[in-house]
């Protein structure tokens, strides 16, 4: 991939810039999604304080619609249930539930920062491109002006 | 004469362009299984970290169903290796796409050749 920049038409660079606009916009929304993803396991592990012996037998309204409430107590304040994905979920105790959205949040964690070296490069590759796009943008108007006699180039 | 090439010529485009589409469909379902394959994955290390103290429930529907943590990992196990199989089709299937339209491409540039001659020799007579 050694290709000199300076050596492509206006047209190729115009091309590549589409290209790496696309790329951009997509590792840009991957990460967005990642990270609606992970603040929903931070605030899942947050709510799991709210599970201890001081709270057992409180009452509390259980959203039957997102309108209508009807009041319940909390009997059992040792075991939630888990969605583990593909539809099977794991009745867990608090530890191991804390524990197993520590690990999803770890996970993401680290795919984000999978991609975010990526786009850096991708963004810096875009830059590159569009400072070479606009040199050879201003040595076209400079031979223009040069030549006023081919066409009357008025700025 | 180069009418008739002509007419070839474009039935053997369209061939080729439906061919560019198996491709790309091939790809996507290619694609798809891929994320599925994650998917599974995942939920299959999770079920490993369990031990028989832990109840899974399956969503079926809108009802969760009791279901035997075994049972449920040979589930998965079983799921795991049919969408590897089915990567592997793909996998196969794409290879021989991308080698037919290579060869596709081939036969059309040498039909494109033939039909300029022929135009060619056309204007030639006239």
């Amino acid at each position: 991939m050694a290709v000199n920049l300076t050596d492509l038409s206006l047209p190729q660079l115009e091309g590549l810039k589409t290209q790496l606009d696309q790329e951009v916009e997509f590792l840009t929304s991957s990460i967005g999604q990642l990270k609606v993803v992970q603040t929903k396991y931070v605030e899942a592990k947050d709510s799991m304080n709210v599970m201890n012996q001081k709270n057992k037998g409180k009452e509390l309204l259980v959203p039957l619609t997102s309108s209508m409430y009807v009041p319940g107590t909390l009997n059992d304040v040792e075991n939630v249930l888990v969605d583990v994905g593909t539809g099977y979920y794991v009745e867990k105790n608090v530890e191991d539930s804390k524990q197993f959205f520590k690990r999803k949040i770890d996970f993401l964690t680290k795919q984000i920062e999978k991609i975010q070296p990526a786009l850096q490069e991708k963004h810096g590759m875009k830059q590159a491109v569009i400072e070479v796009m606009n040199v050879k943008i201003q040595q076209l108007q400079q031979n223009q002006q040069s030549a006023p006699m081919i066409g009357p180039a008025k700025a | 004469m180069a009418e008739a090439i002509q007419k070839k010529l474009k039935a053997e485009v369209d061939k080729y362009t439906q061919m560019q589409k198996d491709v790309s469909k091939s790809v996507s379902a290619r694609q798809k299984l891929e994320t599925q394959l994650a998917e599974n994955n995942i939920v299959k290390e999770e079920l490993d970290l369990l031990d028989t103290k832990n109840t899974v429930y399956k969503l079926i529907g809108p009802v969760l169903v009791k279901q035997d943590l075994d049972e449920a990992k040979a589930t998965v196990t079983k799921r795991l290796e049919y969408i590897n199989g089915e990567i592997q089709r793909y996998e196969t299937l794409l290879k021989d796409l991308e080698k037919k339209s290579d060869q596709h491409r081939e036969l059309l540039s040498g039909l494109q050749q033939e039909f300029q001659k022929a135009q060619g020799m056309a204007v030639g007579k006239v």
